[in-house]
């Protein structure tokens, strides 16, 4: 039965949100169906990450011919470098439905389609799989937004949406450029990723169908400078939006990049790794330092999530297995830790009607257990010993320092910034003095409790007991690292660069 | 026999067509009969088309033809588009003059006399007899387009369109003329061994071919021809707007690829030239589209930079191994959407089209969910969203030109359809994320209805089944 388990994992979010869609269902019942549906998927992925045996190599396959005439097929697969985004993906979306009880079935649907496209997307082995995931999981996110987004939602959606369009679009031309590359050097039409790692890509075309993957998949995460879109966007979108799309979509692009590009691309990515580490750490600093300027929490969150993305980025731009498993690991430890703030501040707002840091204060004392909590989320953000986060940013920055001292320097320094905006934001929101409208604050109910402990606990023990996971990707992350980062730097600055037309011999 | 198999579509709807028209003398038929009777010719001749189908290239009747009609999988391809463009705009027909009373039971007959004359021109490999199935197809549709007599704009359409289109017709002659002067032949097989015992650069040559190719451009609304499509779109019926917008553009562009087709040295003598028609077109018909706040002309607008996509397709067919199945697919994702957003606008439109703009759409699906998500499945097939048949019909059209080593086309196709998603996604974003001012009541019969939903599932199962290629 577990043959088929990630069509499964994939196609019932999507019928079941379909079907929300074309039948006449109460609210109550379409959340009460997601609910089912979203557990049934997070048992299975509980299944499946204790199944998986880590060996490196891809598992839980399924193959099947779809277009033969282009060597299009429908193959699925999951392997170290996937599994902890495909948890992150698969585990955390019942919080969504038990917590929200009061959206609209469209709300619920939309959720739902979302979920099953992003494990398509992450569970992809070919690339025009992916690529058609990857833009239908764009569309629940533009109908979330603009219909159940704030004030200004209009504006931000078409951000979000004009922005990712044009990324992907490029990214179909680059993809469709790699395919006909493949078919020139191989006699074969081929877009199965494993297939395509054998490509010898050269060139002007190769460097500009690089930029063009380059781009597409740093607007998702976002990397600096195509970050622009993210603030109002996680602003105006409805927390459940803002949750999806900071602690899954975002690391849709990450993980693009590292299944994607690299093994296509390893010597244009070799070439750009310093630039693009250093627009990681551009965009650290900067989104961290503009965290510390804003007046709403949902916005801070915005810019200290597109802070952490930089730094989970340039895990992967440096090369080296301790940086990829980092990158890995830190993952899924921001989606729990960053995915859980932002429902908080989504309930806060559900029962206060506001998210200005300067209306709240003192909520410590009257919601003792939501403090708790909000502290364990906050500190594992911020990197403290003992959290989640800690283990993730502590192998990055033993990486980039690795790489490249300079940058590892920088990032090492920059999480300093991060400690800053959030703990005075904590110390403005959750201490101080009592007023109006926090005085009626209602600490969590047991449901609450009960929905949110899990996580809470998983936070705590990814970070005492970081073993569990890393054992289970570093054997990807080697082998990834092994295949495509054989060549150091200055090996290639001296590789010869083939003359353009190359592969594009009718060129 | 297998001849007179791959003719029987075209015999039956000119069978129909003649039967509508004898059928018109009688008062007490009524216009809804002759729409089930023109749908029951469509589907019948469609459904032939379909068992019949067809192997490899065959000239129809060798010996009393003498080759001018060649039929192939291509045309078979272009022949079951046609007949399914036919069939639902009937459908369409039938709702939308249920409100619009203008309609006469000769409306049919004419538009099946217009199919006839696409499904020949599918078919010709000669020159003269093209022109006379483009003239068949030309005239019935310039019926078309006028039919509301009463109506200005329609007038206007049809000035235009008859005058420009007269041109057109008189430049093809001119073009054949030439090529004749040159050649000293009509039909394309004789014309492509001239060429390759001679050479293609011989003046009139590519005069006339030249001036075959803009009336070609001119059908198919290409830059720079495409300044008369928009207000003959908008004037003409919505049903008969959808059905010139896929299956006239379907028939011109098969003869347009067959034409170029034949001769190897004359696709790559063209290819530059066609390089810079398809970029104009691409931008120049978005620049058009970006700019209406009209629903029909937006998809007019549209159209010309479908057509433009089109033009990268035969910019990078392989004349020397030709099956044409990237424009042929491209041609079937794009004739369902827009058939379908027309049958759709058919029921939505009201009496004498009275929402017509993207302001009038507003809130469509807070009454009307289940239209607004048609239509919303249809821009996004035009706007190549996966998993639609757009999408599919945009990733062969890229990957054929790549494959030619046209990257720089491909890049700016790209380009383009960035472009088209502000307007595609304005009346998304006009339907769902504004509150209803209008009541949307639909009038007539539930047969649009019906169509616009079939039509749904045709895009989902042409985009995720790509038989074609």
């Amino acid at each position: 039965m577990f043959e088929y388990a990630l069509s499964v994992m994939i196609f019932l979010p999507i019928l079941a949100g379909v079907a929300m869609f074309l039948f006449p269902i109460s609210r109550g019942a379409s959340r009460i169906a997601g609910l089912i549906v979203s557990l049934i998927i997070l048992l299975m992925g509980v299944e499946m990450f204790l199944g998986f045996t880590g060996t490196g190599g891809m598992e839980y396959l399924e193959h099947r011919p779809w277009v033969e005439s282009l060597g299009i097929s429908y193959g699925l697969g999951v392997d170290g470098i996937s599994l902890l985004v495909l948890m992150t993906g698969a585990i955390l979306f019942p919080m969504v439905f038990a917590i929200f009880t009061t959206q609209s079935k469209g709300y619920y649907a939309n959720l739902l389609i979302a979920q099953g496209a992003m494990i398509g997307a992450i569970c992809a082995t070919d690339l025009v799989l992916f690529y058609i995931f990857w833009e239908v999981m764009l569309l629940p996110i533009f109908f979330m937004i603009g219909i159940y987004g704030g004030p200004k939602r209009l504006p931000a959606t078409l951000k979000i949406t004009i922005y990712t369009i044009a990324g992907s679009l490029l990214m179909l031309a680059a993809l469709v450029y790699v395919g006909v590359s493949y078919h020139n050097q191989f006699g074969k039409w081929s877009f199965d990723i494993v297939q395509l790692s054998a490509l010898d890509l050269g060139g002007g075309f190769a460097i500009l169908a690089f930029l063009m993957f380059m781009v597409a998949f740093a607007i998702k995460i976002p990397l600096f400078p195509f970050h622009t879109w993210l603030p109002d966007a996680y602003t105006e979108a409805p927390t459940a939006t803002t949750f999806v799309l900071s602690a899954i979509m975002a690391k849709i692009g990450v993980y693009g990049v590292i299944r994607f590009v690299v093994p296509v691309f390893e010597i244009e990515f070799a070439r750009f790794a310093i630039l693009l580490s250093l627009a990681g750490v551009t965009g650290m600093m900067y989104c961290g330092l503009a965290a510390i300027a804003q007046k709403d929490m949902k916005r801070m969150l915005a810019f200290s999530s597109a802070s952490h993305m930089g730094i989970i980025a340039l895990g992967v731009f440096c090369m080296n297995v301790q940086a990829l498993t980092g990158s890995l690991f830190q993952i899924a430890a921001h989606a729990t830790s960053t995915g859980v703030l932002f429902l908080f501040v989504g309930l806060m707002e559900e029962r206060m009607g506001t998210r200005e840091i300067g209306d709240l204060g003192g909520i410590a004392y009257r919601a003792p257990i939501f403090a708790t909590f909000f502290a364990i989320a906050m500190l594992a953000s911020v990197g403290l010993p003992g959290t989640s986060g800690f283990i993730g940013e502590f192998l990055i920055i033993l990486g980039a320092i690795k790489f490249n001292g300079f940058i590892g320097f920088l990032a090492g320094t920059s999480l300093i910034i991060g400690v800053c905006y959030m703990l005075w934001m904590f110390q403005r929101v959750f201490f101080e003095k009592t007023n109006d409208r926090t005085i009626e604050f209602q600490d969590l109910k047991v449901s609450e409790i009960l929905t949110f402990l899990p996580v809470i606990i998983l936070i705590i023990a990814m970070g005492i007991f970081p073993q569990t996971f890393i054992k289970k990707i570093e054997p990807a992350a080697q082998l990834q690292v092994a295949k495509v980062y054989a060549m150091t730097q200055s090996q290639v600055a001296e590789t010869k660069v083939p003359t353009p037309g190359h592969n594009n011999h009718k060129n | 026999m297998h001849d007179f198999l791959s003719f029987l579509p075209l015999l039956i709807i000119c069978a129909g067509a003649i039967l509508l028209m004898l059928l018109s003398a009688f008062e007490k038929i009524q216009v809804e009969i002759a729409s089930f009777v023109s749908m029951g010719f469509f589907g019948a001749a469609f459904f032939v088309q379909l068992v019949v189908g067809c192997g490899p290239e065959t000239e129809l009747f060798a010996k009393v033809f003498n080759g001018m009609l060649v039929s192939s999988n291509f045309t078979m391809v272009a022949g079951l588009i046609i007949l399914g463009c036919g069939f639902f705009t009937a459908m369409s027909a039938n709702s939308y003059f249920k409100v619009n009373l203008f309609c006469t039971l000769e409306f049919y007959s004419i538009m099946m006399f217009a199919a006839c004359g696409m499904l020949l021109l599918t078919m010709a490999q000669e020159l003269i007899s093209a022109f006379i199935a483009l003239e068949i197809m030309s005239l019935a549709i310039y019926i078309l387009v006028g039919y509301d007599r009463a109506n200005v704009t329609a007038t206007e359409a049809i000035l235009k369109y008859l005058m420009l289109g007269a041109f057109a017709g008189a430049f093809f002659t001119m073009g054949t003329a030439l090529i004749y002067g040159a050649a000293a032949t009509t039909k394309f097989a004789s014309i492509a061994a001239f060429i390759s015992s001679n050479s293609a650069s011989n003046a009139l040559l590519i005069a006339g071919a030249f001036f075959i190719f803009v009336a070609f451009l001119f059908k198919v609304a290409a830059f720079p021809f495409h300044a008369w499509v928009i207000d003959v779109y908008d004037g003409a019926a919505a049903p008969v707007t959808g059905f010139m917008a896929t299956a006239l553009k379907t028939a011109v562009f098969v003869v347009f690829a067959n034409f170029l087709a034949m001769s190897v040295d004359l696709h790559s003598d063209w290819i530059t030239f066609l390089f810079y028609v398809s970029v104009f077109t691409m931008f120049g018909g978005n620049l058009v589209a970006i700019g209406q706040s009209n629903l029909k002309r937006m998809l007019a607008a549209s159209g010309i930079v479908h057509s433009g996509y089109l033009l990268i397709g035969l910019v990078a067919i392989s004349a020397d191994n030709f099956t044409g199945s990237v424009i042929g697919y491209y041609l079937a994702a794009y004739a369902v959407g827009t058939l379908g957003i027309f049958a759709a606008l058919s029921y939505l439109g009201g009496e004498g089209e009275k929402r017509a703009s993207f302001e009038d759409f507003k809130g469509l699906a807070k009454v009307r969910p289940y239209s607004a998500a048609a239509i919303t499945v249809f821009l996004l097939s035009m706007a190549g969203i996966p998993p639609t048949a757009g999408f599919m019909g945009k990733f062969y059209i890229i990957t054929s030109a790549i494959s030619a080593g046209q990257t720089a086309l491909a890049v700016l196709g790209v380009v383009s359809s960035i472009l088209s998603m502000w307007y595609y996604l304005r009346l998304i974003i006009n339907m769902y994320f504004h509150d209803a001012e209008d009541s949307f009541e639909i009038k007539g019969s539930p047969l649009a209805i019906g169509g616009t939903f079939a039509l749904v599932i045709c895009v989902f199962a042409i985009g995720l089944y790509p038989i074609v290629i």
